[in-house]
């Protein structure tokens, strides 16, 4: 049997700005988490220890606003693109394409549910999974009311003027548990979904290259491949 | 043969393995032992005694021993608390058992520190110890305090920095207001300034004052400590809670305890959200991995 030399077939799956934008908030969002995570935890002596290699509170305070600036920036630059997108390259937001939640999402949802427990097939996704459009929208929506959270904690003097002062207290609470929440599930879930799955592992690299080979996209985005090979036949 | 003679092998290097441990454990055992004496030997030398190393580099090693304690020159049942006192007799009952801290007479700190003194006199604490004179029974933190309990005459140190003194006196404070001290640390305050060392943010003093111990219970009171640091503070801001504890809510006015009840009510809801997210996805990845890996074994096969 001869070996398969030529290299397998590839397809554009992320533009550049995606790519270059998904590296903005794993590095922003890891700082963030450090240096969030440390100051609530800051009673252990590996707290206090990490924080002093950071260059003392205010430097890991500094840190924590400058990314949470720095991913925002990113966040504002992904919402122009969409205007971008929609106005200037007159693209639909809608169609089995959009990052949009659907019905059809609902209904993987519970295929893949049954597919779990070996009862149907597995759902045939469109270019993106119900999971992948929930991390899409957590990172999203998720920032906005970090963003406030944040925003309220950081200036308590402006913020005690338009709401209760005990707001402030709900408001940390939020964003604490919110932190909680975003970093257990990116860590588990989506890192378990993207690199994890048995045909994956060990590293899913298409948000990096940009790039997703025949057999991946066949397995995982089946409705969008053959949605293509119908245009180009 | 050879198998017995393994056997054999394996048996000698567990016994011996087996006398190591135990001679560990038994010098392990014999040194709680000496510490375990250690401590009750300490235990029972009396608050009365000065540890005259530890004397020698406090901030009062300057001092002789009559600038507080009078020359102590006289004979008989003097009870310790007038400055020109006689010694205590040494053939009472209760020599050396009394509290200290309860029969010194602390006027006498009052020669030096004086400002000190005058703060104490109109602060909190020094209400409660008239409260206490009067009805003669303690409070819930037990005696209102006065210098001594707060301070170490013959053992604190002078020019500590901010940190240090800030630390100590969370400890401090903390041994009577537990449930203040907890939910401090649990505030960004706390976590900034006891745990990260970080001196912009504020200790109990840096509210409370150093001497006055000011309630904060009153508005105007709290805005203006808040100012001290918040120069652009309005009047809600004092409603933010420091102390946010469900357990002493009840010393608390109503409206303070309903805040923090609401506080605590979003607190719950929130996490038990993020518990309810976390458990479906979590269950939902787990038997997916599982459902694939069990896939991909199979078409192995």
């Amino acid at each position: 049997m001869e070996a398969d030399l030529t290299p397998p077939r590839t397809f554009q799956r992320f533009h550049i700005l995606h790519r270059i934008l998904h590296m903005v908030i794993i590095f922003n969002f890891t700082f963030l988490a450090i240096s969030g995570f440390l100051l609530h935890f800051s009673g252990f002596a590996w707290a206090r220890f990490l924080v002093s290699l950071m260059g003392g509170a205010a430097a890991a305070g500094w840190l924590h606003r400058f990314c949470a600036v720095f991913l925002y920036f990113g966040i504002l630059i992904h919402v122009l693109w969409l205007f971008y997108y929609k106005w200037v390259l007159k693209k639909n937001f809608c169609g089995p394409d959009s990052i949009l939640p659907a019905k059809k999402d609902i209904k993987d949802l519970f295929q893949n549910l049954r597919y779990v427990f070996n009862k149907g097939t597995p759902p045939l996704f469109d270019r993106y999974s119900y999971l992948q459009k929930l991390d899409y929208w957590g990172e999203l929506l998720g920032m906005q009311s970090m963003g406030v959270t944040g925003l309220i904690l950081c200036f308590p003097e402006f913020f005690a003027g338009l709401i209760p002062g005990f707001f402030i207290n709900i408001a940390g609470y939020f964003h604490f548990y919110e932190a909680v929440l975003a970093v257990l599930y990116i860590g588990v879930v989506h890192m378990s979904d993207t690199h994890l799955a048995p045909d994956i592992f060990p590293m899913e690299k298409s948000i990096f290259t940009g790039q997703i080979d025949e057999q991946r996209f066949k397995e995982d985005h089946p409705g969008e491949w053959n949605r293509q090979q119908t245009i180009n036949d | 043969m050879q198998t017995g003679t393994i056997k054999i092998k394996i048996k000698l290097k567990t016994r011996w393995l087996c006398m190591v441990l135990t001679t560990g454990c038994f010098f392990l055992a014999l040194l709680w032992f000496s510490n375990a004496r250690a401590g009750t030997e300490n235990a029972s030398l009396s608050t009365w005694f000065v540890d005259m190393s530890k004397y020698a580099v406090s901030a009062h090693a300057s001092l002789k021993c009559e600038e507080c304690h009078g020359s102590m020159t006289g004979k008989g049942s003097g009870k310790g608390m007038e400055l020109k006192s006689k010694h205590p007799d040494t053939k009472a009952k209760d020599f050396l058992k009394t509290q200290t801290k309860r029969s010194f007479n602390y006027q006498t700190c009052r020669k030096c520190h004086k400002t000190a003194y005058a703060r104490f006199l109109k602060g909190e604490h020094a209400k409660a110890a008239l409260k206490e004179k009067k009805t003669g029974q303690l409070s819930e933190t037990g005696y209102a305090p006065t210098c001594g309990d707060c301070h170490s005459a013959h053992y604190s140190k002078s020019h500590l920095s901010r940190i240090q003194t800030g630390k100590m006196m969370t400890q401090t404070c903390g041994t009577c207001h537990m449930d203040q001290k907890l939910s401090f640390l649990e505030n960004y305050h706390g976590k900034a300034s006891v745990n990260l060392a970080y001196e912009k943010a504020a200790f109990c003093s840096d509210c409370h004052g150093a001497h006055t111990m000011t309630s904060l219970k009153e508005k105007d009171v709290a805005l203006n400590a808040c100012r001290r640091c918040h120069s652009d503070a309005t009047p809600e801001f004092a409603n933010i809670i420091i102390h946010d504890s469900i357990k002493n809510a009840d010393l608390k006015s109503d409206i303070k305890k309903s805040r923090i009840k609401w506080v605590h009510l979003m607190r719950v809801l929130s996490l038990s959200f993020v518990v309810a997210v976390l458990v479906f996805f979590y269950m939902h990845t787990g038997l997916l991995m599982l459902r694939k890996l069990h896939e991909k074994l199979r078409r192995h096969k």
